[in-house]
């Protein structure tokens, strides 16, 4: 099986900039198109990605977010600076959030976004720890039965 | 019935409508569905491509959601006007935004009626 690497990128985000989120996951979607990334592929990385970046936004001063197209597969990487999270199960459970009230009253904060982004992964790998940030990385299988 | 109809346009849904076009204007691309939400992470999971998103959101990050999911076009209801923030993005994303003042309640029941299911 092919397994190489074809491309890298990296993408900043900064924290509390809710008016900018979404700019890096936007373009994610845009350099796995150019890339020929299969367009379901795509999707889910997309809605993954975007979910991410906006806990970054929503919690973390700063962050990035790396994206390593492969030939059989989409990993991405997503490393803030932030308070981290103290408890992962619990933040992994729907309908549980942290946010503030600000951002609830935008319509975040739903407790739908780590959920999400699991939905979406076939792999999903979250470190973290109380004053520490977030260290996630996700893997998207290019091929497969995942029916995202 | 399914299948016995052509499709909705974007067109076609804002005249029956009387959507107000911000950015964009609207087309003859099909109207797949739509969702009516004020949770960006729900329209995130849900929204699927061709739909119209309806909502009381103004801030620009309805734009990133909407274009993340491959919707069609957005709908400010309610009487809200988009930020200008949320203009500029729309316009860069090339995304169709409307605004109306009817509810979403009533703009997604003329939508049913319409034949977007």
């Amino acid at each position: 099986m092919d397994t190489r690497r074809l491309a890298h990128h990296e993408f900043p985000i900064l924290g509390r900039a809710y008016f900018l989120g979404g700019r890096a996951s936007t373009s994610v979607k845009h350099v796995l198109r150019e890339a020929g990334v299969e367009e379901a592929v795509v999707r889910r990385v997309s809605v993954a990605c975007y979910e991410a970046e906006m806990n970054v936004v929503l919690h973390a001063r700063s962050g990035y977010l790396s994206l390593d197209i492969y030939a059989d597969r989409v990993v991405v990487g997503v490393i803030d600076k932030g308070p981290g999270i103290e408890d992962i199960e619990l933040a992994m459970t729907p309908g549980w959030s942290s946010a503030s009230d600000e951002a609830r009253a935008l319509g975040f904060g739903a407790g739908m976004g780590l959920p999400n982004i699991r939905d979406q992964a076939d792999e999903m790998q979250i470190e973290s720890a109380k004053g520490e940030g977030v260290r996630l990385i996700l893997t998207l299988y290019r091929e497969g039965e995942h029916d995202g | 019935m399914m299948g016995e109809h052509e499709p909705v346009t974007l067109a076609q849904a804002a005249q029956a409508l009387g959507l107000a076009a911000q950015v964009g204007a609207a087309t003859e691309e099909p109207i797949t569905g739509a969702q009516v939400s004020d949770l960006l992470s729900y329209v995130m999971a849900n929204g699927k491509r061709g739909q119209v998103w309806i909502t009381i959101q103004t801030h620009p990050n309805t734009v990133a959601v909407a274009g993340l999911a491959g919707m069609t076009a957005i709908v400010i209801a309610g009487g809200f006007e988009p930020e200008p923030e949320t203009v500029a993005r729309a316009e860069e994303e090339d995304l169709p935004l409307f605004v109306s003042h009817e509810t979403a309640y009533s703009l997604a029941g003329k939508l049913y009626e319409l034949g977007v299911r």
